[in-house]
């Protein structure tokens, strides 16, 4: 097998420029492209592959880009595979994968010196909002009976205002990136009771749509992406619709960076992620795929979760 | 005759070489996985000093905590197969007495074929339709005591009908298995057609439906995907009952890798679970092996 890539390789090495083709194991010959490096990066044709896996969220903006970008480069092969946000930065820690996606900062999944070592790029932002099944007659919660809600210590609808009727939480699985962001910004570093247990603990969001519709009373997150007023309900919390724009001017806090992490980025792959910066991902594709531009945040939020002004 | 193209003695030696290297294979994959497994499992327990004990008997996981306790996944996993194999057991048993001793025609030219394409079905459209059919049903009878839907009960249903094409379909060769001199000879004494399966046919039967059984209750114990579907995923307090959400040790496993970053704790905790698995399997199989040999003396 890595015989053959690496034949493979080898032909492409030959047939045109030198690159590094680190997707493949191989370090190219660093010294004898230094000058080639130094000339403008649009003027020549890149070519190489670049392995970028990770977390699904929003796999499929970096694959939508990805066909452009490899549109414009016909000798660059991007090689988008899932995984999930802890498969993307182990790959990239190890070398096996130029481009790790995260949902979440690589603080909290690698050790320091191991997060240290890459680089973060936060390509956009996806902004999360509390969803309940259309049934429900509430529309609006504050931040405490959110967390109130997630913790067990509010069980019926009508401690909320709303109908008298069951509570049923529906959660991701802990560690999906969308759970945690959630937590970070309604449960505020508290954690729920060890004796509570929500209804259901979801793989993906895919199943989250399909159980809030079918579950009476039922309440759950989902990113804003996935939002659809034909089959549930989206809350406002503290009054604030769950919306891009208030994202952006910091009044609606639960929100995360989608981040892809590289470690020492060769030229094809920087190449890329300048792609994923640049306004012809984040002007249009950006909001066509339901995330928010990184560039239109007015706030910022480090890895410990502190918001500020940017 | 054609002319040998080499000695008869040099022959055997190559075939002796060719399916002696087949085994020499299969027995190294085996081993491989084996040492692979244990290696990444153990070094849960010796470097990264999870107590073993706390391991199995602790009633939470929360891998993001550092809470390791498999009991709630070990109890849902034997829950769901003891629950299949309970819905599978008299209807496989029963299609079987119908197809070798009721309406052998029928039953060979069409319920046999009918059941054997279950097989084939992929465990994902299982998984898709207890996620649609299963858990509605669960809600409708329930209400809200079922919550989503999700639970045990809903993944002993959905694996019930996985197995049951593996349990009926052996239970029928085991059944057809059973000397037809037996059944004669006990007609002869005057015995019901029902007396003669009770009596003779099912006792002389019952090391390969114990086999049918065992081998069924091991898919169910492996089965992941379509279980993940549908018992949903509660891992961090032990089931209640049998409408409480859930999470099997093979459910664990598969949702949980994805947020394990390799070479973690909680990366070696979920390889410590398949070591868990594969002990398990172990044992089903030790008993296949010890069933078939009670069988092999008594039939001698």
């Amino acid at each position: 097998m890595s015989d053959s890539l690496s034949r493979r390789s080898f032909l492409s090495l030959a047939g045109g420029t030198a690159v590094v083709l680190a997707g493949l194991g191989l370090v190219g010959c660093g010294g004898s492209s230094s000058s080639d490096t130094s000339s403008d990066s649009t003027a020549k044709a890149l070519s190489g592959t670049v392995n970028c896996s990770g977390a699904t969220s929003f796999q499929p903006l970096v694959e939508a880009a990805a066909k452009k970008f490899e549109d414009e480069n016909p000798d660059v092969t991007i090689a988008i595979t899932g995984g999930g946000s802890g498969q993307g930065l182990s790959d990239v820690r190890d070398g096996k994968a130029q481009i790790g996606r995260s949902d979440v900062f690589a603080e909290e999944k690698l050790d320091a010196s191991d997060a240290k070592a890459l680089t973060d790029n936060t390509v956009c932002v996806v902004g999360m909002g509390p969803i309940v099944n259309s049934n429900v007659d509430v529309d609006d919660l504050t931040t405490d009976q959110l967390k109130g809600i997630f913790t067990g210590k509010i069980t019926d609808w009508s401690e909320v205002g709303g109908t008298a009727g069951k509570i049923q939480v529906i959660e991701r699985k802990a560690g999906s990136g969308t759970r945690a962001t959630f937590e970070a910004a309604v449960l505020g570093g508290e954690s729920a009771p060890a004796d509570f247990a929500p209804v259901a603990e979801e793989d993906s969001s895919g199943t989250v749509v399909e159980k809030i519709q079918q579950t009476e009373g039922a309440i759950s997150y989902l990113a804003f992406s996935y939002f659809d007023d034909t089959k549930f309900k989206a809350l406002k919390v503290d009054g604030v619709e769950a919306r891009a724009e208030n994202v952006c001017n910091g009044s609606f806090k639960i929100w995360a960076y989608e981040h892809m992490y590289t470690k020492d980025a060769d030229e094809v792959t920087q190449a890329f992620i300048d792609y994923m910066m640049s306004d012809e991902v984040q002007g249009s594709m950006v909001e066509e795929q339901g995330f928010i531009p990184a560039n239109d945040m007015k706030v910022k939020k480090d890895a410990s979760g502190t918001i500020t002004n940017a | 005759m054609a002319k040998r193209l080499m000695p008869k003695k040099q022959l055997e030696g190559v075939g002796l070489t060719l399916t002696g290297a087949c085994v020499l294979l299969v027995a190294l994959v085996v081993i491989t996985l084996i040492f692979m497994v244990a290696q990444q499992g153990l070094s849960a327990f010796f470097v990264d000093g999870i107590n073993f004990f706390s391991f199995i008997s602790g009633t939470s996981w929360v891998p993001s905590d550092g809470v390791y306790g498999a009991l709630p996944l070990i109890v849902t996993s034997f829950g769901v197969m003891l629950l299949a194999t309970l819905f599978t057991l008299p209807i496989a048993l029963g299609s079987a007495i119908f197809v070798v001793e009721v309406q052998p025609g029928f039953g060979r030219r069409v319920f046999q074929p009918l059941v054997e394409l279950l097989m084939g079905i992929p465990s994902v459209v299982y998984g898709l339709i207890g996620l649609t059919v299963v858990n509605a049903a669960m809600r409708a009878i329930f209400g809200d005591a079922a919550g989503t839907g999700a639970g045990i009960l809903s993944g002993g249903i959905v694996l019930a009908v996985m197995i049951l094409p593996t349990v009926t379909t052996l239970s029928i060769d085991g059944l057809a298995a059973v000397p037809n001199e037996y059944r004669e000879g006990s007609y002869a004494l005057g015995c019901t057609r029902w007396q003669t399966v009770w009596h003779v046919v099912l006792r002389s039967a019952m090391p390969s439906l114990m086999t049918a059984v065992i081998l069924g209750m091991t898919r169910a114990f492996g089965e992941a995907l379509a279980v993940q579907m549908v018992i949903g995923g509660v891992e961090k307090v032990m089931p209640a009952g049998l409408l409480s959400p859930a999470a099997t040790l093979t459910t664990a496993l598969t949702s949980g890798f994805s947020n394990a970053t390799t070479g973690s704790i909680q990366y070696h905790a979920l390889w410590a679970l398949g070591l868990l698995l594969m002990a398990m399997s172990l044992v089903f199989i030790l008993i296949i092996h010890v069933i078939g040999a009670k069988g092999a003396k008594n039939r001698d």
